[in-house]
């Protein structure tokens, strides 16, 4: 694919070269600045937005601005422009967006992909791109056809006029001299009339991906390429002390072994060799604060600070003293939640290639902005100057917002004279050297009264803060000349506000919203070893909802409610949560688990969308089995509603990995685990069924990728309750037999 | 000198012996459908047919396979002609971030060759071995028995054709 650069002041606003190979681009949002667009320079093609591309051939190509990760982003973003300008999406070429600010995020205001925006971000400047374009496709018709151009009509990429299907490229060569209609007042389409959102269709990757055609960032092969592979200190942030080459730099095929600012790299002709000369380097790290520490050491000053120390606060309501006095019964309990890693399928990689004065970069990231200014700081090329190709992601889940492997690489090709270079992380690299979702002790303690209203609710959580590491993460990527002093000032001052003043609400999300109670407040106290941290699916719902729902059910029972009922009480002012309680409780009325089998449920909010959940689970010789996951989601509209069936799959078994097995545990500052037999990911046999209902809705859509992963962990221990009468307050959960 | 058949063509090497036949196919031969995902036979995302049966590539030296047969997901099928699997894989949209598909499918199509009426617990079983971080077991699982129960198999792992390299 190549990429052209044309200086756009030499051409009109929208203007396209047909037949020259010549693209320019023009701003959708008007806030394009002077860069343009990085589409690829097809011979006749009409560029007729940043999004949307026409072959002479009337093939529809449709630059995806979000990164492809499995949640199905590709198949989303894609029927929803297709659905405008009325092309089948099944028929769409779809490739990924390079870095532009046309490609911005709405809900972030950058080009990066997370938080289960996508969806609800783009499903209407979308729908506009396209319907601006049918139009324009439409008003060409109709100048060069002399037909009204209300006698016009269109069908999957063919305009129709007087009976005849005509292909929308017929008409490129005349839509490009005229202007686009306004994309805030372009006539959308009626709900009613839709063709292709909210039906049934395949993804449109899936063929690519059955056939081993997809290219992830690790396929990328490029001449004279060599391979590189990172030695990396187990301890976080230990430096470099020494290393001996000796016994390594005449190996088959090294051609460098140097230190890079994340450890030592070698690099040679190809991977096998390098890792192999990787694997017998003898390095010598520093020690730091944190190689004393092991787990247990993290989990008595989480206790302790939990016990002795006191917070900031945040979400006070009312008189929690009073609210408690009003209480018949106090339940408190608390929770524990572990370090998990990310493991995704594809460990981190990426390709560069620095040539004459010109930098490419291939890698499958949650962030392209990130990496290209990663790569302008890391060689000092200008942002102009680089390329950021993204390929498919195997697998995200919020570990390929953090792209130290993007430095990594960059530093390679930088200091060496090796100016094509892959860079390819280990498992074993993946699980230790990774970033993680942060460890959480919380406590909730609430009082119920004779009615069965929760009187009070005070929740307190121990543990770190990922908003500091992020911006010592992102701010050298989104600020490529900030000087490091200001970055680790920043970071210092993040950390001095979470600490003292104010909580990081990513900390606490979830442990208190979701249901009304008048007296109420949260505290955290930051407690942070040094472990790298970062988001997570769901982020802090991924703990929260286990504390909170869990309460729920120990409440309910206290107060002698049955826990469906609960919780529809206290959830009457979240109408979207309160729906999906009630489906449950319906479906549970309905359900007849097999003998030794028990039901558990929980529900929760987050990313705009509400989920509940029943699991049925049996526990035999302490082993627990879960059989079925039902699962009832309200994301408003569902555009690909099998893309929201697969979300909520796919969050119920990255869940119940977290459940059975997750845990990361700290040795010597270390991350013990290494690979699939100590980091066990669930398998097929241990998978359940998966039943998903989507609540039908008009409004706009919301959250898929996330909101179905936080309310698995309670309603797997609310089951295991059920079966055993074990309360089981950490994850994973472990029965005492 | 190594020398091997990969998907019916005679292939050399003179790759280290010691190299996991998975980084030969990716690196020396330039097939990249059969994946990295953890270099040590745990997640089955490497894994292609040896002489028709699943092995993980990951681990097994390329000195270990030759004189052998050898067959990815390129040698399965090919977006113009789909094993019935793959068909199978496209309309019931299994895939998500598709990573571990190939390893995945290359194992169900070993599976069913030796056992083309699986039970469910025997394709759990089976596919045990390969871990889908995404999550799409229910649908791998659906494919495979869809597949068993229905369309006739016209792949044959074992054949081989003779071409000069």
């Amino acid at each position: 694919m190549s990429t052209v650069n044309v200086s756009r002041r030499n051409f009109l606003k929208s203007s396209t070269i047909v037949g020259g190979g010549l693209v320019m681009g023009f701003s959708l949002t008007g806030c394009g600045g002077t860069r343009l667009l990085p589409v690829e320079a097809i011979e006749g093609a009409y560029t007729a937005n940043a999004f949307i591309q026409i072959t002479p051939e009337n093939l529809v190509r449709f630059y995806c601005p979000r990164d492809e990760m499995g949640q199905g982003v590709t198949t989303g973003l894609g029927t929803t422009i297709a659905e405008e300008l009325d092309v089948n999406p099944q028929s769409l070429d779809i490739v990924f967006a390079g870095v532009h600010s046309d490609y911005k995020n709405p809900a972030f205001g950058v080009q990066g992909t997370g938080g289960s925006t996508a969806m609800g971000a783009h499903y209407y400047p979308l729908r506009q791109a396209g319907a601006a374009v049918r139009d324009l496709i439409l008003q060409a018709a109709s100048q060069d056809l002399g037909i009204e151009k209300s006698q016009l009509s269109t069908d999957d990429s063919y305009v129709i006029a007087n009976g005849q299907r005509l292909p929308y490229s017929q008409f490129i060569a005349t839509a490009q001299t005229l202007t686009a209609p306004d994309l805030e007042t372009v006539q959308l389409k009626d709900k009613a009339d839709f063709k292709y959102i909210g039906k049934e269709a395949p993804r449109l990757d899936g063929m690519q991906k059955a056939t081993g055609t997809a290219v992830f960032g690790i396929d990328v092969d490029l001449p004279n390429m060599y391979h590189a592979v990172v030695r990396r200190s187990p301890v976080p942030d230990a430096a470099l002390l020494s290393f001996d080459k000796s016994a390594v730099e005449s190996m088959p095929g090294v051609t460098d072994i140097l230190e890079i600012s994340g450890g030592v790299a070698v690099v040679a002709e190809k991977y096998w060799q390098a890792k192999q000369a990787a694997e017998k380097l003898k390095v010598e790290w520093s020690e730091v604060e944190l190689s004393s520490i092991d787990q247990a050491q993290i989990k008595a000053d989480f206790k302790e600070a939990m016990d002795k120390e006191d917070g900031p606060k945040t979400g006070e309501l009312g008189d929690l003293d009073a609210g408690f006095e009003s209480a018949s019964s106090v339940v408190e309990s608390e929770y524990w939640a572990p370090y998990l890693a990310h493991a995704a399928m594809e460990p981190m990689n990426a390709v560069i290639r620095i040539e004459n004065g010109q930098v490419d970069l291939w890698s499958g990231t949650q962030g392209p902005i990130g990496a290209e200014g990663l790569v302008a700081r890391t060689t000092g090329i200008d942002s102009e100057n680089i390329r950021i190709h993204t390929t498919y992601l195997g697998g995200g889940f919020g570990r390929r917002g953090t792209l130290t492997h993007i430095q990594e690489v960059a530093e390679i090709a930088h200091l060496t004279d090796k100016k094509t270079v892959q860079l390819v992380w280990s498992r074993e690299d993946d699980i230790r050297n990774g970033f993680y979702r942060p460890a959480s002790l919380m406590k909730i303690k609430a009082g119920v009264d004779d009615k069965g209203e929760i009187t009070a609710w005070q929740a307190k959580r121990v543990g770190g803060n990922i908003t500091p590491e992020t911006l010592e993460n992102i701010l050298p990527a989104m600020i490529p000349g900030m000087p490091q002093a200001l970055i680790n000032a920043a970071v210092g001052a993040s950390n001095m506000v979470f600490n003292n003043w104010s909580v990081d609400h990513s900390s606490i999300e979830g442990l208190y919203e979701d249901y009304y109670v008048p007296n109420q407040e949260v505290s955290h106290v930051t407690v942070d070893h040094g472990v790298p941290l970062t988001f997570l699916r769901s982020v802090g719902h991924s703990y929260t909802a286990f504390a909170k729902e869990s309460m729920m059910d120990e409440l309910a029972e206290k107060a002698g409610v049955d826990p469906v009922q609960f919780r529809l009480q206290h959830a009457k002012e979240n109408p979207r949560l309160n729906g999906v309680i009630k489906v449950a409780g319906e479906l549970i009325k309905q359900m007849k688990p097999a003998a030794g089998h028990h039901l558990g449920m929980a529900a929760h909010h987050s990313f705009e969308s509400s989920v509940a959940q029943i699991a049925e689970v049996s526990v035999e010789g302490g082993r627990i089995s879960v059989h079925k996951m039902t699962c009832i989601v309200d994301c408003g509209l569902a555009v690909t509603p099998d893309v929201v069936k697969a979300q909520m799959e796919s969050s119920i078994m990255y869940g119940l990995t977290a459940v059975l097995h997750g845990e990361l545990n700290v040795d010597g500052g270390a991350i013990k685990e290494s690979n699939f037999h100590d980091y066990p990911i669930l398998r097929m046999n241990e998978a359940p069924e998966v039943e998903v209902v989507i609540i039908d809705s008009d409004q706009d859509p919301t959250g898929v990728g996330e909101p179905g992963m936080p309310p698995v962990a309670p309603a797997v221990a609310n089951a295991v309750y059920a079966a055993t009468g074990q309360r089981l307050r950490s994850l994973p959960l472990k029965l005492t037999s | 000198m190594i020398e091997f058949t990969l998907n019916g063509e005679v292939v050399k090497t003179d790759d280290d012996p010691n190299t996991p036949l998975l980084w030969v196919v990716r690196d020396t031969f330039k097939l990249k459908g059969s994946k990295f995902g953890c270099g040590a036979g745990l997640c089955g995302a490497c894994t292609m047919h040896l002489d028709g049966q699943a092995v993980r590539t990951c681990i097994l030296p390329v000195s270990q396979v030759a004189g052998k047969n050898i067959t990815t997901i390129e040698g399965l099928g090919t977006p113009d002609n789909m094993h019935p699997l793959q068909t199978a894989w496209v309309e019931q949209s299994v895939p998500q971030c598709g990573y571990c598909q190939s390893g995945q499918i290359m194992s169900a199509a070993a599976l069913l060759e030796n056992n083309p009426n699986p039970s469910a617990e025997e394709v759990e079983r089976y596919m045990a071995g390969n871990i889908c971080r995404c999550g799409c077991y229910k649908r791998i699982k659906g494919a495979i028995m869809s597949v068993a129960e229905g369309a006739e198999l016209a792949y044959d792992a074992t054949a081989t054709t003779e071409v000069n390299s």
